[in-house]
């Protein structure tokens, strides 16, 4: 059976008009890592809250289907038992930051105190999961004195030490520069190699196309495509729908129209768009 | 680098490592005792004898000294002047000030009481430069106070100077777009009104975050919580503790007894 599992789910917040997810088919497998693309509004966030647990068990609303992760059903466990196994860090990293702790080092330790993690394990983990994000340098900073990139490094962090088996991104990168996106992305492949499953939702193409195993385009509210990166990225689906397009996709995309691009396939990164005009 | 709303200095003394409860029992019993004791001359005496002592113990003596000057001696010099000339106390008059008089009576009176608030300032000073916030409340929250009741505390402490951060960004906003900063306080004022309401709704809204964002970290999670920090609890603590509840038992027994 798939690690997790979406039937039918449709969800509407209790205030707005109409449903938000419409209809959601989703199974991802263990260690898979998935990748999220849509235009704003598709649902994308609600998306991730879903997955997270936290639609509907904190928002309320009006949902239908059945949303099975990690072995839990929705409707018959709680948001305690979700966290547990799920972990979810988003956007905006400033309100991530819990406000209770004064340094980094005690931020990333909040979740596992909250968990009831034994105290030397705590000092252990936290040590390790600022070694694999590379911000061992900033553990007795105050969380608030960090750049908008740096706060999401101890976001993320703050979850990977939680040790979720299903980790759920919400653009975890969009305050980065692209080294730090790079290693993020890296870490990210390396913990779903390991054995986590991942979500991510990310508008970086190239880095989607890099290392993900899967991508999943939704809008409004509806999936609607899915497949491998490189085909569902350049696919012509979603250049008609308003989907951002790497550059190298709209380049070639272009070029084929003026028959400078010889290949069948677009590209979606660099390397795949010097490779096909070379040729 | 963002200012955060807290006096604590770290240093290492006997002081800093004392229990933080035990600190507030120090703290407390010492206003307790200055308000209920009998004595004229309490106040005075435990300023000599305790606060003094205790700033230079916990090595925070400048500090102290300087919130002093700042804060606690105008307060508490003021408290003085007003209570001096218009407590209508004793006929001995010492000198008049047009229609007030001064009378040894109210002098004596305005001291005493200058003192208690001088005493009960410098022991909250004291209290708040020795004792991190954040370890006051693991220990309270270890002791049974509510986990939420603790975060609201200290995540206020901390997200105050956040806002008050974004609202200078607002202000030098609307400023670079022309915003009057000049003309008179009351006009101000009335120009600044629109932009309370981008402050609080956006700070509403990241409340809800907030909330996802900790809950994500089972901040209500059932499991019985652990803290990083060990917080010392020593003999030494409870003793101590047990002392001055017993002195300010003592002192308000006094106070019932010879009055």
């Amino acid at each position: 059976m798939a690690f997790v599992n979406l039937q039918n789910v449709t969800y509407k917040y209790p205030l707005t008009k109409t449903p938000v997810l419409q209809n959601i088919n989703l199974q991802i497998q263990e260690g898979e890592f998935v990748s999220v693309v849509g235009p704003n509004g598709a649902g994308k966030s609600t998306l991730c809250y879903t997955l997270a647990g936290f639609v509907p068990h904190f928002f309320k609303g009006e949902i239908s289907g059945s949303i099975e992760v990690a072995g839990m059903e929705s409707s018959k466990s709680t948001l305690d038992e979700w966290v547990m196994n799920v972990g979810l860090a988003f956007q905006n990293p400033f309100n991530q930051i819990s406000g209770a702790k004064y340094t980094v080092f005690e931020e990333i330790a909040f979740g596992l105190e909250n968990t009831g993690v034994p105290r030397d394990e705590i000092k252990v983990r936290v040590d390790e999961a600022m070694r694999l994000t590379d911000i061992t340098d900033l553990a007795d900073r105050s969380p608030y004195s960090l750049s908008g990139g740096q706060q999401q490094r101890v976001a993320l962090t703050s979850i990977l030490v939680m040790q979720p088996k299903l980790l759920v991104l919400d653009e975890p990168t969009s305050q980065m520069d692209p080294i730090g996106t790079r290693e993020v992305f890296s870490v990210i492949r390396k913990l779903a190699e390991g054995g986590m499953t991942v979500v991510m939702v990310e508008h970086k193409m190239e880095w989607i196309a890099n290392f993900a195993d899967r991508v999943i385009a939704l809008k409004d509210g509806q999936i609607l495509l899915e497949g491998k990166p490189n085909e569902v990225l350049t696919s012509d689906v979603l250049a008609e729908n308003g989907f951002g397009l790497s550059r190298y996709t709209s380049t070639a995309r272009e070029a084929k129209k003026q028959g400078l691009w010889k290949k069948e396939n677009l590209p979606v990164t660099l390397d795949e768009a010097v490779k096909g005009f070379k040729k | 680098m963002h200012e955060r709303l807290s006096f604590y200095v770290k240093r290492d003394s006997v002081i800093h490592s004392l229990n933080p409860l035990t600190k507030v029992y120090l703290t407390l019993s010492l206003i307790l005792i200055t308000f209920t004791s009998p004595w004229y001359w309490t106040p005075h005496l435990l300023v000599l004898i305790a606060i003094i002592p205790l700033g230079l113990i916990g090595k925070v003596g400048v500090e102290f000294f300087k919130a002093a000057i700042r804060l606690i001696l105008p307060a508490a010099g003021f408290l003085f002047l007003m209570q001096a000339f218009f407590q209508p106390l004793g006929e001995d008059v010492i000198f008049k000030f047009y229609f007030l008089d001064v009378t040894q009576e109210s002098m004596m009176f305005a001291f005493r009481n200058a003192m208690r608030v001088f005493v009960m300032v410098s022991a909250f000073t004291f209290l708040l430069l020795t004792t991190h916030p954040s370890e006051l409340m693991s220990d309270l929250s270890r002791r049974g106070l509510p986990g939420q009741f603790a975060y609201v505390i200290i995540s206020t402490l901390q997200i105050l100077p956040q806002m008050q951060a974004k609202a200078q960004t607002i202000i030098a906003a609307q400023r670079s777009r022309g915003l009057d900063t000049e003309s008179s306080f009351l006009k101000r004022m009335g120009l600044l009104t629109p932009l309370i309401g981008p402050l609080v709704f956006s700070s509403l809204a990241e409340v809800e975050e907030r909330a996802i964002a900790i809950e994500a970290r089972g901040f209500t999670s059932k499991r019985p919580k652990t803290s990083l920090h060990q917080i010392p609890d020593t003999k030494f603590d409870s003793t101590l503790r047990g002392v001055l509840i017993l002195l300010v038992i003592l002192s308000i027994a006094l106070k019932l007894w010879l009055s």
